[in-house]
């Protein structure tokens, strides 16, 4: 009996280790400590062992149980590990990321709006709007547009029929913003404006546009070129070269245009109009309002307009204005950012 | 308008290059849009004449000339082009002259025979494109003469005139601001004797539309072929020589800035009668077309036909030819008004017409008219009477404008002396009056206020000499900045969920496919559309959306996630709302390893919605219906009605060409951001440990998860805490299931499985009751 259960524990401590897998190990698991295993047999065994052997027996069954379990055990993890390992091993590291929407993207006069209204924040300007359809007297009188002047025309305007029109230019919502409340006023006005244009590759009819206007005691010439100047080297560089050239407006006096030379390049873009409020502009808010809260002899002020469209053509590169109003996902999707 | 640079300097002696003069028009205020030279300005190319030409001995393509350069010994030179025969008279480019492009030209040998210059094309001299040979110069060139005195360099600006300074669309003109910029003083302007008043019968039946005309009768011209320097002049600046009448009446317009006309003396009937048009009236003009006339128009006539549309452009019937003898000289003011209404209405616009819209200086009128005079008589021999017929009033040729030299400083934000502000003043024509005051001439009807003159003072004082400053005072944030960060917001959201932003037109066509299921009794339109695909004012985005998704796809793209937020109009408070729309359409996605591609659904749409939404309030799906809608729910939180969500109808989705189901949505940002903004308030939280338990349902097909959400919630079950609809399954009978998972806490104490049980039972009895549903236990 001792002899058997010896050569037992030695046969099954040598081949658990040798179990080549864990069906190899399950089938020698249930030869050994199963039911009708080796150990369960020589336990049953034990019953017809003199009584006198039985201490030294019994001590030695357990033992060779607690090893065998121990060795079973042991050899249970390390197949596990194996496996693991194999598995980790196997897998391809290589294949895509699980998929995520693939985003999409703003529309790039959306980019490009907000980092003009983003730079003008900074400098302590609060957004204005008003309505896309407005009428003469916001449009063209109080912005002191002669009677007859040709932007007036129907070939240049859209009218609708009760005499109201689609505003040419967004310098409507100064005139609102300033009927609406007391100076000082600082304020930008990003919107779209229409002209009865052909669209072709460098006109829409309907464009976007930003209107700026600055109204304080004092505010003369050399605060607009501040304002204009630091809002363009912050959107196109702190290298690029800003000038301003005298020009008509009817609504400021004196007038300029705006060009600016990108860093890099020799030829100046048109970008923008721009000029101190001309009095008769305060004398018609004036009228309409009631009052004298905008006296010409206390408050001047500067006003400027700028187009988001060929701008935004000139940094993308895009080289026809229509991609603009076309929504192609392929040239949208090339402003993710 | 074209200026030429020889031409100006008769008229200011200005020392300074092409590109210093170009910046100095671009810092007054005049741009310019172009610079073209003519001419040559090279030395050492004479006119030479072919003596003698022979065959290359060594090139077939070449030949060897002895040209006559004017220096009495002839010259060999070597040239390939064979348009020319001998005697031909061609430009010699003499070694040492150096040709476009750097071009040095040396004697050397070539193929082996000497070349002692070049025998130039006209491209090679730059006077013109045409390359094909020798440019043969007229045969009465003198042999000898440099080239650059036959075709003097000039240099053309083309200048944009902005339409307040009619005043510098004339030589003159351009002079004097040139001067007054420079300081450089113009030449004196010609002095004239006003003529005596003859008997000659005007007569203006609309002082209004015509205050002042003239005519001054010349008679026995000859009428033919202006003078060279006249056709250069006139060439330089962009017009037609045409006779030497017209032509000098043309040359006055571009010296002085008024336009004149010459009618044939023979055509007038007794006298001018300056009237309107009658309705309907016809009328030949000199570019051959016929106009029909309101009596908006005005009409320059004698006493039995019209003979000119008044500053705008004569009558053939009157017009200057080869058998004119005689003629009246018109020089007139017309009111801007007048002639820009019936230029713009004929669509005929002309040189005249161009300034007279924008305004003529009265004061130049009988200048302009006796120098016109004078040239004819000079170059058409003709003899002038000496009394010049006149009829109206001119207005004043000048008034007053005061300037306060603070105010100016002030607008300027810069510091200038008064003596620089007088001197700035007193250079563009102004008169110093005292006392603040300044006399303006008419030329400057553009100056009337204190700011006009202000303006002059920064442009001449140069605004690049202006500083710039930065303010100070900082706007408080207004609530279009918080409508604009939350748009903005809502739409980041989306295209990180794949959306692309569309940005579509406001007008809309009337036959548009896809837009009469939009339209409502509210729609707006266009009186004066210009194309006919944009005639009405959307009133929903969708439609938009839906040809931008029709392009796509025709494009191949197979997944599509638009958004597009925008103004939307319709009559009545409110006319322009802004708002949000989404739309998908296609497949879910492009396949992939993980995932199959399936197309998306109604709940993809709603997953996209429900993304956006961070309501403080619940919003509840309401099924609503709309003629675009194949079906649809409503989106409602708090009483407000933020938009709706649903599949478009198939029959719309066909119409607009596309291939696959199209879900849309369209929220109103207005409403959203007011159910959205504002501060959150602190909940406790739950310290103690949650139970959650199962109930599935089996329900009636109709009954939705919204009735049954609702009934669970107005239980007021205090330890209820989330009701989770974790499946929806149809049974093998074919019964719909809706299986949801309850969670119960209580904020004071862990639970018991009694009360949790307790709980679970009551809701399970309420949803039998008041649902009509069954358990599936």
């Amino acid at each position: 009996m001792e002899e058997t259960l010896k050569n037992l524990q030695q046969t099954a401590l040598a081949d658990i280790p040798d179990a080549a897998d864990e069906a190899a190990l399950e089938t020698l698991r249930v030869s050994l400590v199963g039911r009708s295993g080796s150990v369960s047999l020589a336990g049953e065994q034990m019953r017809s062992v003199p009584k006198e052997q039985r201490p030294i027996l019994g001590k030695l069954l357990n033992e060779t149980r607690t090893l065998i379990t121990e060795a079973l055990a042991k050899r249970q993890a390390e197949l596990v590990a194996l496996k693991d390992a194999a598995a980790a091993a196997s897998l391809d590291v290589t294949l895509p990321a699980a998929p995520q929407p693939s985003p999409g993207a703003l529309h790039p006069i959306t980019l490009l709006q907000d980092r003009v209204v983003q730079i003008f924040r900074r400098m302590g300007f609060a957004l204005a709007d008003g309505p896309d359809i407005d009428d003469e007297w916001h449009n063209f009188d109080a912005l002191n547009t002669p009677p007859d002047h040709p932007a007036r025309n129907d070939t240049d305007t859209y009218y609708l029929p009760d005499g109201r029109l689609l505003r040419a230019h967004t310098s409507t919502v100064q005139i609102r913003t300033m009927l609406a409340q007391l100076p000082p006023v600082q304020i930008i006005a990003p919107g779209s404006a229409y002209r009865r244009d052909e669209v072709d590759a460098t006109h829409l009819n309907q464009f976007n546009q930003v209107e700026g206007l600055y109204v304080a005691p004092n505010v003369s010439v050399a605060d607009l070129k501040g304002s204009v100047e630091f809002f363009l080297r912050e959107l196109l560089g702190t290298e690029t070269e800003v000038r301003f050239r005298p020009h008509f407006f009817p609504f400021t006096e004196p007038s300029f245009e705006v060009d600016a030379k990108l860093p890099g390049t020799n030829k100046w873009l048109e970008l923008a109009g721009c000029g101190m409020v001309d009095p008769a502009v305060f004398e018609a808010v004036n009228a309409r309002r009631g009052d004298n809260a905008y006296d010409p002899e206390v408050y001047t002020g500067w006003a400027f307009g700028f187009g988001l469209d060929r701008l935004t053509m000139v940094m993308t590169g895009t080289n026809d204005i229509r991609l603009l109003i076309e929504n192609d996902i392929r040239y949208l999707a090339q402003f993710r950012q | 308008m074209k200026v030429s640079l020889n031409w100006l300097r008769e008229f200011i002696p200005l020392e300074k290059t092409v590109a210093e003069i170009s910046d100095l028009l671009t810092y007054a205020g005049v741009e310019v849009e172009g610079i073209e030279t003519t001419g040559v300005d090279i030395n050492k190319i004479v006119v030479a004449q072919i003596l003698a030409s022979e065959q290359h001995p060594n090139a077939d393509r070449l030949s060897v000339c002895r040209v006559d350069d004017g220096s009495g010994t002839p010259r060999q030179i070597v040239c390939g082009a064979k348009n020319y025969k001998v005697g031909d008279k061609v430009p010699l480019a003499l070694p040492g002259a150096v040709l476009p492009g750097d071009f040095k030209i040396k004697v050397g040998k070539l193929r082996g025979v000497e070349s002692e210059g070049m025998l130039c094309s006209a491209r090679e001299l730059a006077v013109s494109e045409e390359s094909a040979g020798l440019f043969i110069l007229p045969a009465d060139s003198p042999v000898g003469a440099p080239i650059r005195e036959l075709f003097p360099a000039d240099t053309v600006f083309e200048l944009e005139v902005t339409p307040n300074r009619p005043d510098l669309l004339s030589l003159r003109g351009i002079a004097r601001e040139l001067g007054a910029i420079t300081g450089v003083e113009t030449t004196p302007e010609r002095a004239f004797e006003t003529p005596g008043k003859s008997p000659f019968l005007i007569r203006i039946e609309n002082p209004e539309a015509c205050p002042w005309y003239s005519g001054r009768i010349i008679r026995g011209v000859k009428v033919g072929p202006s003078p060279e320097w006249m056709r250069k002049h006139l060439e330089a600046s962009g017009l037609r020589p045409i006779n030497n009448v017209v032509d000098v009446t043309n040359l006055v317009m571009l010296e002085l800035g008024e336009p004149l006309h010459a009618f044939d003396l023979a055509q007038i009937d007794r006298g001018i009668v300056v009237r309107p048009a009658r309705e309907g009236e016809k009328m030949k003009a000199l570019d051959g077309r016929d106009y029909e006339l309101t009596s908006a128009d005005l009409l320059i006539a004698d006493e039995s036909k019209s003979l000119a549309i008044a500053g705008v452009m004569g009558g053939e019937n009157s017009g200057v030819t080869e058998a004119t003898t005689d003629i009246l000289l018109e020089a007139a003011l017309f009111s801007p008004r007048g002639i820009r209404r019936t230029s713009r209405r004929l669509g005929l616009s002309s040189d005249a017409s161009y300034r007279f819209e924008r305004g003529v200086d009265p004061a130049i009128l009988l200048r302009a008219s006796t120098r016109a005079t004078a040239l004819i008589e000079e170059i058409a021999c003709g003899v002038a009477e000496k009394s010049i017929a006149i009829e109206g009033q001119l207005p004043l040729f000048w008034w007053e404008v005061s300037l306060r030299y603070d105010r100016c400083r002030l607008l300027m934000g810069v510091w200038i002396s008064d003596t620089d502000i007088d001197q700035i003043l007193t250079r563009l024509g102004l008169q110093a009056l005292g006392n603040e005051k300044w006399s303006v001439p008419s030329s400057r009807a553009d100056l009337t206020r204190e700011v006009d003159l202000i303006e002059e003072v920064v442009r001449i004082y140069g605004v690049q000499n202006i500083p710039a400053k930065n303010q100070g005072f900082v706007a408080p944030v207004s609530a279009v900045d918080n409508a604009y960060d939350f748009q903005l917001r809502i739409k980041q959201r989306l295209i990180d969920a794949g959306f692309f932003e569309s940005r579509t037109r406001s007008m809309r066509g009337e036959i548009a496919p896809v837009d009469e299921a939009f339209r409502t009794a509210g729609a707006m339109r266009v009186r004066n559309p210009l194309t006919e695909d944009q005639t009405f004012f959307r009133e929903s985005l969708v439609p938009g959306l839906l040809e931008v998704a029709d392009y796509n796809q025709r494009m191949g793209v197979t997944s599509i996630r638009l958004l597009e937020t925008g103004r939307i109009f319709r009559a009545g408070q409110n006319e322009e709302k802004p708002k949000i729309a989404l739309l998908i359409t296609g497949d879910s996605g492009i396949a992939d390893w993980r995932t199959p591609v399936r197309p998306v659904d109604f709940f993809d749409l709603k997953a996209a919605v429900s993304g956006i939404l961070r309501s403080r309030t619940p919003i509840e799906f309401v099924k609503t219906q709309a003629p675009y809608l194949f079906l649809g729910a409503e989106l409602v939180s708090d009483d407000k009605s933020l938009g709706w969500i649903g599949q478009i109808t198939p029959d719309l989705v066909r119409r607009a060409g596309l291939k696959t189901p199209v879900f849309a949505a369209e929220l109103d940002l207005a409403a959203l951001q007011s159910v959205t903004d504002g501060t959150r308030r602190f909940q406790p939280l739950d310290r103690f440990p949650a139970v959650t338990r199962d109930v599935a349902l089996i329900v009636p097909d109709a009954l939705s998860h919204a009735v049954i959400e609702q009934t669970l919630a107005s239980a007021k079950e205090p330890l209820l805490r989330s009701v989770h609809l974790f499946d929806v399954f149809l049974d093998p009978t074919g019964k719909k299931s809706l299986a949801y998972s309850l969670t119960y806490r209580a904020a004071d104490r862990t639970l018991t499985q009694d009360e949790v049980n307790a709980a679970h039972q009551r809701l399970k009895t309420r949803l039998v009751e008041n649902c009509g549903v069954s358990l599936r236990e």
